[in-house]
């Protein structure tokens, strides 16, 4: 796939190990003010092995976009280590980091932010190949129009700008800008939120087609539980900065074990009434608490239906399993249980 | 009111088949809406008819840019003019055609008999003043509130919303409240002058899931109690399914499907409707197997359109469909109310109907 040199098939290609992002603040007058600080991601590890797709989920302010942002160093990691194929990333200068940034790079929300309206189609698609020396002239072009043609735009819209497209083309001319460069990973911060159903099922089709021609892996960041379960081979859950549930797709959404992720699953209406009249609801009572305050136990507790003594006190961690919850109520039933069957 | 247009003679039938008690109290008649812009005449609404019931939850479903909003932002007289223009159309409430009442006469029914809550909530509350002003302001004016009265009614209105320590809350501004909160403000102040009709554009689309669940659940609940009508507009086929009683699907300025709950979701007679239903993964859908997307993009709307405003994207599009726009024309129900599509093909065969 790609000219860097591979390390041995048993590195995953991404692995983050406790990685916190903090933003000090201050608020208040000048005389009276308070220092605090956003946990916006709170020591959260996990691995993305090749042509994989993990999703994370969650609300939002949850952190699962500061995630992906630090990842490739849009904001400094507080603390915490990022490895693609073993190499640790985190805080790396700029000029160190651009053969990663070749590696691993991202997909946005907004495909309208995130297109410069003063360049062309084919100028957006092609930087990425002058930034990384890739192809000049004749053979730039030529490739552009390779890529344009893979994610399903007409290559006659080359000299095109952004302003002309709808956001379903404009979501294929970021995809395109991203592959330009034969990554390994790509970020996808809620690639198809913006978009109308219709058309998210279009992008959804190609981005998991584009994964089986070239061997992408994906980190795929949505609110929209339906989504990630269809695009998804594991999914982690967020909540508060912390991933509090991690397993296989089908696991997850077939027997979800913190009550968050039961209460975020029951809550996702079903487009089918005959389902959703039978349906039993958790409805969860309160809203996300603020990132500014320090929970030193589990940061579910104040919503949690099954909380006990422990949850306001100890901090739950997730397990090493291959289906985790970071719960003290059901960790303790699954590891009486898995005691059993191993 | 005289039946000539195809899709008032479609109106007819739906309401002859319902009781006399449940005359609609509104009543929308062939709606024509555009927009002059740069890129010329943009036809956003064109010839839209429905019922609204007393107590009845109406779903519009459709996409952006479809018409749903600006058919009941037309109705409540809030259609920028220019560039917007009410071509043609009535809407008739309480005895009262809407479209032609004078500014005055619109502010006697908006708030007071037909309220609205919008996507946003924090462009719809005003920054500059507390809660309690924008809660007792509509009181005062509507139901001639003495300011005591009006301010026990605020107290009233949020508890029932579920604020906790409404008291307190009154004297915050909007920017205090997080985003779940305010969209219950706007609830409270649409609620306040117990509406006969509340109009919900996306009240929850700007809300995540579990607080979306919350504020569902709290106009369903409301509904019970107050025998409110909903005409609800909304994108998400999942929230329509929840709480719907009936659906009206638009597409390109029209209504292409118009149904039961149950029967549009269990056996939709369009393919537009059907392609919908298609993109969303549900619980049987396969990684291995693409989501059956809608190929294409929906027509430009400035450009004028002759024949089905989908044949570009449908599978079943004959050479009828360039010419002829398809009506709105009865199918098998599977609920109790009729089923309605627009559409020359039977979905279930392939087949061109007669």
């Amino acid at each position: 796939m790609n000219d860097t040199q591979m390390n041995s098939t048993d590195t995953p290609l991404l692995s983050v190990r406790d990685l916190k992002v903090h933003f000090p603040f201050r608020r208040g007058s000048l005389f009276n003010s308070q220092k605090g600080v956003i946990r916006a991601v709170d020591g959260i590890s996990f691995d993305i092995a090749r042509g994989e797709t993990l999703g994370l989920v969650g609300e939002s302010g949850c952190g699962k976009s500061t995630t992906a942002r630090a990842i490739i160093n849009l904001v400094s990691p507080t603390s915490g280590d990022v490895r693609v194929d073993g190499v640790s990333i985190a805080g790396m200068s700029d000029a160190a980091m651009l053969p990663y940034r070749r590696r691993v790079q991202m997909v946005f929300q907004d495909p309208f932010a995130s297109l410069n309206p003063r360049m062309t189609v084919g100028g957006i698609i092609g930087e990425p190949l002058v930034v990384h020396s890739l192809a000049r002239g004749r053979d730039r072009k030529l490739e552009v129009l390779r890529l344009m043609e893979l994610v399903g735009l007409n290559p006659r819209f080359l000299n095109r700008y952004p302003h002309e497209f709808s956001g379903g083309q404009r979501q294929r001319i970021g995809i395109a800008r991203a592959l330009a460069v034969q990554p390994d990973l790509i970020l996808c911060d809620e690639p198809v939120s913006a978009l109308d159903v219709s058309i998210q099922a279009q992008i959804i089709n190609l981005l998991m087609d584009l994964q089986q021609k070239l061997g992408l892996s994906y980190l795929f960041i949505a609110h929209d539980l339906a989504i990630v379960r269809h695009i998804a081979t594991r999914v982690g859950v967020m909540y508060l900065g912390r991933i509090v549930e991690l397993a296989k797709s089908e696991d997850l959404y077939a027997g979800p074990k913190h009550p968050y992720t039961e209460a975020l699953l029951s809550a996702v209406p079903v487009p089918d009434p005959e389902i959703a009249s039978k349906r039993q609801r958790i409805v969860l009572s309160g809203e996300v608490p603020s990132p500014d305050v320090y929970y030193p136990g589990c940061a579910f507790a104040d919503r949690c239906p099954v909380k006990i003594d422990r949850c306001i006190t100890d901090r739950p961690e997730l397990p090493p399993k291959n289906h985790a919850a970071a719960c003290w109520v059901r960790e303790e039933a699954l590891t009486a249980k898995s005691a059993q069957t191993n | 009111m005289t039946q000539t247009d195809p899709q008032n003679t479609t109106t007819a039938t739906e309401s002859s088949q319902t009781k006399s008690s449940d005359e609609p109290i509104l009543r929308v008649n062939d709606l024509h809406v555009s927009f002059k812009t740069d890129e010329g005449m943009v036809r956003a609404v064109r010839g839209v008819s429905f019922d609204v019931r007393a107590g009845e939850t109406v779903a519009i479903v459709g996409e952006s840019g479809s018409g749903k909003s600006v058919t009941n932002l037309a109705m409540m007289g809030l259609v920028p003019k220019p560039p917007g223009n009410i071509d043609s159309g009535q809407a008739f409430f309480g005895g009262r055609d809407l479209l032609s009442m004078s500014d005055r006469g619109l502010q006697s029914v908006r708030g007071r008999h037909i309220a609205m809550i919008f996507q946003d909530p924090m462009t719809a509350l005003n920054p500059l003043m507390t809660v309690e002003q924008q809660l007792t302001e509509m009181t005062r004016l509507h139901l001639s509130l003495t300011r005591h009265d009006a301010r026990k009614r605020a107290i009233e209105m949020l508890g029932l919303v579920g604020i906790t320590a409404p008291e307190k809350r009154l004297r915050d501004y909007p920017h205090q409240f997080s985003g779940g909160m305010r969209q219950r403000v706007m609830i409270a102040m649409a609620l306040s002058c117990e509406p006969e009709l509340l109009i919900a554009d996306e009240p929850t689309t700007a809300l995540d899931v579990t607080i979306q669940a919350q504020i569902m659940e709290l106009l369903a609940d409301l509904q019970a109690r107050k025998g409110t009508a909903i005409v609800l507009i909304t994108h998400d086929l999942g929230v329509v399914a929840g709480v719907a009683d009936r659906v009206l699907v638009m597409y390109a300025g029209r209504i292409v499907e118009k149904a039961d709950v149950r029967s549009l979701f269990a056996a939709p007679q369009h393919p537009y409707t059907i392609g919908l239903l298609g993109s969303l993964p549900n619980v049987e859908s396969n990684r291995d197997e693409p989501l059956a997307a809608i190929p294409g993009q929906p027509p430009d709307l400035s450009q004028p359109i002759v024949g089905c405003s989908f044949r570009d994207r449908c599978e079943h599009r004959f050479e009828r469909c360039q010419t002829d726009d398809p009506i709105l024309t009865p199918r098998e129900s599977l609920g109790s109310e009729p089923h309605l599509a627009a559409c020359h093909a039977d979905v279930n065969t392939g087949e061109t109907r007669q």
